[in-house]
């Protein structure tokens, strides 16, 4: 396995994981209302993805010797199709967060509502980058 | 897999190198190497053009179309 699909791996099982929780403990206070201050929560997990994503990278670049290869040809071209790929999940992500409006969503909600428009294309990027190195191996 | 066969293996393993030492040499990955070789993947014209320098070929001698 290259750096890069290790990286992409890392990536994407660190952001679903990470956000899954975050998206479950808000949909949970919804249901619930139990008090919350959501902003900590959001930094809590910002900074939690950037200590996984750091810790986790030096890791695999320890156990890499391509680390430091610049990207060739055929991996840039599977950037490029995961980078469409994405750009449209971000696009209609998007247009249903700015949906939301029209069903009650307040201003807190739609911004988590496009926060998932975000991770959703960012976690479709590299499930691409990953099944397109699957396919071409 | 993709209509080009190539015979980069048969090239390479005649000259000694590795998938990686070819890589190097004409900036490609270890893995792109293995997917041209195996057929997973059609190189650009200006990387089939660098193998076959390297190789002293011509891109025609290396690379055949296959229906």
């Amino acid at each position: 396995m290259s750096f890069r699909y290790k990286s992409a791996l890392l990536s994407l099982v660190s952001m679903a994981a990470i956000y899954a929780w975050y998206f479950i403990f808000l949909l949970i206070h919804f249901r619930t209302g139990h008090p919350f201050n959501p902003v900590s929560h959001l930094i809590f997990t910002i900074l939690l993805l950037a200590f996984v994503q750091i810790v986790g990278h030096l890791i695999i670049a320890g156990t890499s010797s391509d680390k430091y290869a610049a990207p060739d040809e055929r991996e840039r071209a599977f950037d490029r199709r995961a980078t469409m790929v994405g750009y449209y999940v971000l696009i209609v992500g998007a247009l249903v967060a700015i949906a939301t409006l029209h069903i009650g969503f307040d201003g807190p909600k739609i911004g988590d509502a496009v926060l998932f428009a975000i991770v959703l294309a960012e976690c479709t990027r590299q499930a691409v980058f990953l099944i397109a190195h699957h396919k071409a191996a | 897999m993709f209509p080009i066969a190539n015979s980069v293996r048969a090239e390479r393993e005649a000259r000694g190198m590795t998938q990686s030492e070819l890589g190097a040499a004409i900036g490609l990955t270890r893995q792109t190497v293995a997917a041209i070789e195996q057929r997973h993947y059609s190189p650009s014209l200006e990387a089939a053009f660098r193998i076959a320098r390297l190789f002293g070929k011509g891109v025609d001698e290396l690379f055949q179309w296959e229906e």
